[in-house]
């Protein structure tokens, strides 16, 4: 075996989510380190994947071995502001159920935190929920 | 002085005894070498006195189960052999996985097979042996 790429992750978690939004309804989505200039009081969606500590999970040292990668995946969700909750709840629930204990290709998806409401979006003039997913990846040595 | 970690040991087995091969997935193992005494005491002594008699091991893997990996179904079903007549033999390594290096090495027999599910977890596989034979220690 050989060692995780963590690109090869990245690429499966990322894919997914665009290759859902971009179906009808389709919905912009923006990813780490991309411009994006929004639509004022359009929805969209912003990506963001990162990886946390790994942990042994085996022994062996670096052959015959295995590791666990664990990452998170937050999704801030941006809707037209005074509108209601309705037009962002109804994508959060898309993205929930992309990911709700999904396994793809070896990367597990835990059951998703959020919705949730955030008091102060980022950037402003839009209404802001964000869900959050954590997952895990086990690396074989 | 060198300390070892954990995760530097391994664990070969071959269940027909010919060639140890490294199970992929253990995640500890122990080993529990165990000396019986004969007591030499005679009347008229003080203090007790005894030699040191039949020597005998027993011992556990645990595995982070995983169909695919290599070496693990041989291991876990060696349990179901019946009649065993303890020809598997076992390395256990505390680092390493060079034959007769740091390692403890013997025949023996699975006793015991217990595999374990719970949300939330990795499915984990504990599996308890008993030696027949001859042990060799390589601790040095």
């Amino acid at each position: 075996m050989a060692a995780a790429d963590l690109n090869t992750i990245r690429a499966t978690i990322e894919g997914r989510l665009a290759t859902e939004l971009a179906s009808s309804p389709a919905i912009p989505v923006v990813f780490h380190n991309m411009p994006y200039e929004p639509t004022p009081n359009s929805s969209w969606v912003q990506c963001l994947t990162s990886f946390g500590s790994s942990e042994y999970l085996g022994q062996g040292s670096t052959s015959s071995a295995q590791n666990r990668i664990v990452g998170l995946v937050v999704l801030n969700i941006f809707s037209g502001k005074g509108v209601g909750p309705g037009a962002n709840y109804v994508i959060g629930k898309r993205i929930r159920d992309l990911y709700n204990r999904v396994n793809v290709s070896g990367v597990f998806f835990d059951a998703p935190i959020g919705p949730e409401a955030l008091a102060s979006p980022a950037p402003e003039g839009y209404f802001q929920t964000q869900v959050r997913v954590t997952f895990e990846s086990i690396e074989e040595l | 002085m060198a300390t070892i970690r954990g995760e530097q040991g391994a664990v070969q087995f071959d269940a027909a005894g010919s060639s140890n091969a490294t199970i992929v997935g253990t995640r500890s193992w122990s080993l529990t070498t165990t000396k019986e005494t004969l007591d030499t005491t005679k009347q008229g002594d003080t203090f007790r006195s005894f030699i040191g008699s039949m020597i005998s091991g027993s011992g556990t893997v645990e595995l982070v189960y995983d169909p695919d990996a290599t070496g693990q179904a041989a291991f876990l079903e060696d349990v179901i052999t019946a009649a065993d007549t303890a020809d598997a033999t076992f390395e256990l390594f505390t680092t390493g996985t060079s034959a007769g290096t740091d390692s403890a090495s013997f025949a023996g027999i699975i006793t015991d097979m217990e595999v374990t599910s719970t949300v939330g977890e990795l499915v984990t596989v504990s599996c308890s042996f008993i030696t027949s034979g001859a042990i060799t220690l390589n601790l040095q």
